[in-house]
């Protein structure tokens, strides 16, 4: 059976680690490769590692420094941050990262999309939906002043093929009160394209009633990693303990 | 030396830090000497069919491979796409002609229920277990939306079960291929490439 993933989600700030709150306020963490290290030896699932800065400071990720991480991973990696050209992807595939993660091209070329597709296969190419609540749904947050709705977005790029989707609720990123699973719900109803829930985990409460409310199959989470004493395996006791398949 | 075949088609970095681990030299190339005088080959790839045969051909890869393989009987083992390809027939995007070394096609997957592609970790039902014997857990990492099918049942070495039960692994003489990703599977994974390797790497 498909176990449910439980996906520690590094975001770097071009420096050290850093975790924002409503995707504001970063707060510097420290050191990404003994963090991954940490990781690899708890065995987690899969890693991701995002340059949340990258787009808006106009540079490249550290290719040195995202090699030097996915050394020490023998889990996959997902990489994300900056990435615009099908180079770039050839970049981080080359040095061992199993997926990138696309954001902002994501909502602004289309057909970019559908050729990363082509050359790397849909499992290959994720998209970061970041999404915010308004009144009559959700829309998708973004720093190049695009107005589009959750659903809309969602149905493009299943139209450009891509394999999955890291859905983060802006709202709820790093308030660790719980997830927004209205949104995860949504989510999952439009596509059967696999979901990342990522945005509120604080306490493990919040991830037992986001895997038994919705169908997803897997999470991303920081605060709870970097700011309490849970560690991915506590989450999947928790799960496991209402029948969700867990690798332990 | 264990030659990883390098034709642009991904993951070649990840799979020689898994046998730099385990103290197998490796060496990532598409050089046709150095992969004539290599002991063992790997064969890695994520990305489209397509894309990866028409990558083999560029370089003379296919005729290459398929010499070292099906004439010298010269041992690989074919990863994700490396295992795909070793199909006769592909479909992605559409139909094509694969390396041909074991009848079958590998398909997408249609499945009404469960999301595509099939992506985590899941466990496998070990049919053949020449290279499965060290393995202590039967979870794998597997990222794929295609899926091959032998014609001849005795190939499967290992399914895993995604709606059905779906070909994890094949065996057919020195060639063994992996649906899922033994580089990315920590221990279970790596004992998999030992077995293979031996101690004759």
């Amino acid at each position: 059976m498909l176990k449910v993933r439980i996906i520690p989600v590094l975001t770097f700030n071009g420096f050290g680690l850093v975790k924002t709150k409503q995707f504001t306020n970063p707060r510097m963490l420290g050191n990404p490769l003994q963090t991954a290290r940490v990781y690899n030896s708890r065995g987690v699932d899969e890693l991701a590692f995002i340059d949340i800065y990258a787009t808006k400071q106009k540079r490249k990720i550290n290719l040195k420094l995202v090699s030097d991480v996915i050394k020490e991973c023998y889990m996959p990696v997902a990489i994300g941050g900056g990435i615009a050209s099908i180079e770039d992807i050839n970049d981080l595939l080359k040095i061992g990262a199993d997926k990138v993660i696309i954001k902002t091209k994501a909502l602004t070329d289309h057909e970019f999309i559908r050729r990363s597709v082509f050359f790397f296969g849909s499992q290959c190419i994720t998209v970061a939906v970041d999404a915010y609540k308004v009144d009559d749904g959700y829309k998708i947050y973004n720093t190049e002043n695009i107005d589009i709705s959750l659903h809309e977005f969602i149905r493009q790029m299943v139209d450009c093929g891509v394999g999955e989707f890291v859905v983060t609720s802006v709202d709820n990123d790093g308030m660790m009160e719980g997830f927004d699973i209205e949104l995860i719900k949504q989510v999952s109803v439009i596509t059967t394209v696999p979901i990342i829930a990522v945005g509120g985990g604080g306490a493990l409460e919040h991830y037992k009633a986001l895997f038994s409310e919705t169908s997803v199959e897997a999470v991303g989470s920081a605060s709870i990693f970097h700011f309490t004493q849970f560690t991915p395996n506590d989450i999947k006791l928790e799960l496991k303990a209402i029948n969700k398949p867990v690798r332990i | 030396m264990v030659a990883i075949i390098n034709y642009g088609m991904g993951n070649v970095a990840s799979v020689q830090k898994a046998l730099n681990f385990l103290n197998i030299s490796s060496k990532i190339t598409a050089d046709h000497t150095e992969i004539s005088e290599a002991d063992f080959l790997i064969l890695p790839g994520v990305g489209s069919f397509t894309q990866g045969m028409n990558n083999l051909a560029e370089n003379g890869l296919d005729l290459l491979l398929t010499n070292e393989v099906i004439n010298k009987k010269k041992k690989i083992i074919g990863i994700c796409l490396g295992m795909q390809l070793i199909f006769a027939n592909g479909t992605e995007p559409a139909p094509v002609k694969g390396l041909g070394w074991i009848e079958g096609t590998v398909e997408k997957f249609e499945l009404d229920n469960l999301r595509i592609p099939h992506m985590g970790w899941n466990n496998i039902d070990v049919v053949n277990d020449t290279y499965f014997k060290n393995t202590k857990t039967n979870d794998f990492y597997f990222i794929h939306s295609y899926h091959a099918v032998p014609e001849d049942k005795n190939v499967i070495a290992a399914t895993v079960n995604y709606g059905f039960d779906v070909v994890a692994s094949v065996q057919k003489d020195n060639i063994f291929a992996t649906q899922f990703h033994p580089e990315k599977s920590q221990a279970a994974g790596l004992e998999i490439l030992k077995s293979f390797f031996g101690q004759n790497a």
